[in-house]
């Protein structure tokens, strides 16, 4: 039983972070019917941030904010450089230039930095733990649910409340439409690259803090992960990405503690097989995002 | 299984040998340039050319975005070496191997096809997983399924040593004696090109691509694109198979880091730079690539000390630096997408155009067709038709009959529930109650592909033809299906077909080029070819003139008499339905309010209200 609180605690926390990366996924799905392969980039442009302010002796708070306003930032330029030629375009062209996204972010960093890995030091914090009844767990954990906890609470405030949350969650309903109800096209598909970019920020601030090291490959895993969740969730449903992303973390760690020794190292190849039998089971993912097609 | 055999078989085989002998020419003038350095690349090459050339039959075919036929490949190169390596030097590595493995010692030729083997097992499960998943052209679960393939084989062959020699020791043949010359990769090329080519022309590979063009419209064709979809995706992961085999053998060892990301992506590149709907895109791809990164990796490692030329490349430093090829590759891929996404040759084949060209004089207009009798035999039933989407009643009780020596039309006003109707006769929209039958046929819970082969095929309200096939290619489609699944009916001439409709003029012009009207005659020639029993046609009419409406009349009944089928048909347009209908059933709030001769339905006072009272006014 305590072996099983302690799995769900570090599951959460685990899939915390794969929660903000699957909603960033799903916003900039709803909008533009986009897969973004390129979303774990975000991640790398800010990895490099951090190891060059903490070469330049800025104290972590700062960086923070650096990773934050980078990550907005990449996203935003991504968009503009290579997602907003390809906008309408057939779904084969999209997934393609956002894997094409993906190889360019990182082969820039293995032409001008380096392929090798650069470290940085992480904050001292991420690997306290307190006592909680008979749990051991981790303040890093703690914070990251309590962030994710905010920034999801934040993000419906923003979805629900605003005439920007109104105008996007139209444009993902029926893009069409929207624009002809006089719904800007631009201003809600940078808006939603905006927040997918900040919503990848906070991830990335938790990725790298535990990483504490970057290379220009490392935006794959994330990638991996915020789209398996995202598609776990049902594309297009921004409850069901968080609910991917928690549900990911969680069978990830389950896995882990569960299967002998023998199998342990093959946790991610028994995740996947499991993602692929959800699949094959309920084709539409966790949430039912309903599609209908005129004929 | 094809259509015309010297276009479909003859011309592909010579195109393939042409094309064959092109890049095999071109390696040989390259490598004699270059020496033993060129005499590797060209040999890579090769060998990619096969693993592309895999890919193509799938991704080029169906539309579909696979990452994970490199996958496949890492499974294929995993089963040749631990089938190929002697049993002497699979001790050193992996003494400890399941299964007895450790002892298995076979021929490289034989373990070629147990690779071949064992991978088609997991590309059968693989595929069907894709087929649950819903998966259709540009499907976005299906390449991410596809995707998770690529990492689990990835996995699987970093943390499985026993079998693998995991990450870094990788498992290896003894050193040199491995691949003696090229004639393997020369043999396996030729095999890979004619396979490929042949797949594209034959019945299946047309499904499949009318499939990727328009899934919906294929079914309603009677294709079945999940069965298409699973043969395109056996016979590319063979090809591929076969390639990754070959590139284990001739680098002599294998490690996960060989078939991952960077192969992926080379071989992905490749695929859509040349044009990934043809077969001389994806050679001409492989051409470009290999030469493109190879003078990005010269010009990365001497600056611009290349081909003699002694330019002064430092101020260009900053660009001109190693890794300079993985930025090329990722840029191609990018810049293509963006500006040229369907590639350097798009679907363009060389037997095509040689084909085109060589066409023995003009080809003259068919001879009229005769009118088939239909046999009145079999008649369309619904009965008791609920259709309820969501709290919206659709249809309530609805129920018509037609007989095939007669025209049935269904009039009503805009949201009456005409095209829900036909959708619930063609299996698009599934009842709540009530019962579809033709003749002794069940065709209640049928999928849409089995109802059109049963002989009920539709036309579409908003137009879905095949946009980048010919106009032959369209009706083709249909001939194709009704050719295998309707064989009591006498196969329709294409071609009589097509001049009948009106269409001969515009044969070889790709459906997306034609104007409104004739796309519309286009349609209805297509429904006819798949010999149908009845054909439902929604507003045909929709967007005419009335003059053009008027000749829609005599195009209907045309077709319908070439291949004997009955109609109903929808339409707004009064004076057409008038004009064409032997019987008319009006609908109005999702029931039948009337039924009878135009006569009775132009009199009856409840249509006048419902329906023609409202345009009578204006």
């Amino acid at each position: 039983m305590t072996e099983l609180l302690q799995n769900l605690i570090d599951g959460l926390g685990r899939g915390s972070i794969y929660a903000l990366l699957a909603l960033g996924v799903a916003v900039v799905f709803g909008v533009m019917h986009l897969l973004n392969f390129a979303h774990g980039e975000l991640i790398t442009v800010s990895g490099y941030a951090t190891f060059w302010a903490m070469g330049a002796g800025w104290s972590w708070y700062l960086t923070v904010a650096l990773i934050v306003a980078v990550s907005v930032a990449t996203s935003l330029a991504i968009e503009r450089v290579a997602f907003s030629r390809v906008r309408g375009a057939d779904d084969f062209t999209l997934l393609l230039t956002s894997f094409g996204v993906h190889f360019v972010v990182s082969a820039i960093f293995l032409l001008y930095v380096s392929a090798s890995v650069k470290t940085f030091p992480r904050p001292g914090w991420v690997t306290n733990t307190y006592a909680l009844g008979s749990l051991r767990v981790e303040v890093f954990d703690t914070v990251v649910i309590g962030v994710t906890v905010v920034t999801l609470l934040a993000t419906t405030l923003l979805l629900q409340r605003t005439m920007f949350g109104l105008a996007l969650r139209a444009a993902a309903a029926d893009f069409d439409t929207a624009r002809l109800m006089g719904v800007r096209s631009d201003s809600v598909i940078r808006g939603a690259f905006a927040l997918s970019g900040l919503l990848a920020g906070i991830a990335s601030v938790f990725w790298l803090m535990r990483a504490g090291s970057i290379s220009p490959s490392a935006g794959i895993n994330p990638m991996l992960k915020g789209v398996l969740a995202a598609l776990v969730g049902g594309l297009g449903s921004l409850r069901g990405a968080v609910l991917g992303g928690l549900a990911l973390g969680l069978a990830e760690v389950l896995l882990r503690s569960r299967l002998p020794d023998s199998v342990a190292s093959l946790t991610e190849g028994v995740v996947f097989l499991l993602i692929a039998l959800l699949f094959i089971f309920r084709p539409q993912g966790i949430v039912t995002v309903t599609h209908a097609e005129r004929v | 299984m094809f259509p015309d055999l010297r276009r479909d078989v003859v011309f592909p085989i010579a195109g393939s040998v042409i094309l064959f002998t092109l890049v095999v020419a071109s390696g040989l003038v390259y490598q004699s340039q270059f020496g033993s350095v060129g005499e590797r690349l060209i040999t890579i090459a090769l060998i990619d050319a096969i693993i592309v050339l895999g890919m193509q039959v799938f991704i080029g075919n169906t539309g579909i975005l696979s990452f994970g036929h490199i996958g496949f490949g890492a499974i294929a190169g995993y089963v040749f070496a631990v089938s190929a390596i002697s049993p002497v030097e699979k001790m050193k590595r992996i003494p400890d191997a399941p299964f007895g493995l450790t002892d298995v010692n076979v021929a490289p030729l034989l373990a070629v096809l147990i690779a071949l083997a064992a991978t088609l097992v997991v590309a059968l499960v693989v595929g069907l997983g894709l087929a649950r998943s819903g998966a259709e052209s540009g499907a976005v679960s299906a390449t991410v399924i596809t995707l998770a393939l690529l990492f689990v084989t990835h996995e699987v062959a970093r943390n499985w040593p026993a079998v693998t020699g995991g990450e870094r020791a990788g498992l290896s043949f003894r050193i040199g004696g491995t691949l003696n010359g090229r004639v393997a990769i020369y043999v396996a090329l030729l095999l890979a090109i004619v396979v490929a080519r042949l797949y594209a022309q034959s019945r299946g590979g047309r499904l499949a691509v009318a499939a990727r063009e328009d899934d919906l419209a294929a079914r309603a064709m009677g294709v079945n694109p999940l069965v298409q979809q699973m043969v395109a995706l056996l016979i590319s992961v063979a090809i591929v198979s076969v390639g990754a085999s070959l590139r284990v053998y001739e680098k002599g060892s294998i490690l996960p880091g060989d078939f991952f990301f960077n192969l992926t992506l080379v071989t992905l590149v490749m695929l859509i730079v040349g044009g990934r709907r043809s077969v001389s895109g994806a050679l001409l791809g492989v051409a470009v690539i290999t030469a493109g990164r190879e003078l990005a990796r010269r010009l990365g490692q001497d600056g611009f000390e290349v081909f003699g030329v002694g330019l002064d490349g430092a101020p260009l430093d900053w660009i001109f630096r190693e890794n300079l090829k993985t930025v090329f590759l990722g840029v191609s891929m990018l810049g293509f997408m963006i500006w040229r996404p369907s590639g350097l040759l798009d679907d363009w084949e060389l037997d095509e155009w040689l084909h085109a060209k060589f066409r023995r004089s003009r080809e003259s207009p068919p001879a009229s067709l005769p009118v088939v009798e239909p046999d009145d035999s079999a008649s369309l039933v619904a009965s008791g038709v609920d259709v309820a989407f969501g709290g919206f009643q659709a249809l309530t009780g609805v129920g018509i009959v037609a007989t095939r020596s007669e025209v049935v039309g269904i009039i009503g006003p805009n949201g009456a529930g005409k095209t829900t109707l036909l959708n619930v006769i063609t299996g698009l929209v599934e009842s709540d109650s009530g019962r579809i039958s033709l003749g002794d046929t069940d065709l209640t819970t049928a999928p849409s592909f089995k109802i059109a082969r049963s002989g009920l095929v539709r036309t579409f309200q908003n137009l879905r033809l095949f946009p980048s096939l010919t106009v032959r290619e369209n009706v083709e489609v249909s001939y194709l299906v009704a050719a295998s699944h309707r064989r009591h009916r006498s196969p329709c001439d294409v071609d009589g077909l097509i001049a009948a409709a009106g269409l001969w003029a515009h044969r070889d012009r790709r459906a997306r080029e034609l104007d409104y009207g004739t796309s519309r005659r286009l349609e209805l020639a297509r429904a006819a070819a798949a010999a149908p029993a009845f054909l439902l046609l929604d507003e045909p009419t929709s967007g005419m003139s009335d003059s053009e409406s008027l000749q829609m009349i005599e195009q209907v009944r045309q077709m319908a008499g070439l291949v004997g089928a009955g109609v109903v048909v929808i339409d707004h347009d009064l004076n057409f339905i008038i004009g064409i209908c032997d019987r008319i059933y009006c609908l109005d709030c999702g029931q039948v309010i009337a039924h009878g001769t135009p006569e009775e339905i132009q009199a009856d006072p409840v249509v006048q209200a419902a329906y023609i009272g409202s345009t009578a006014e204006g």
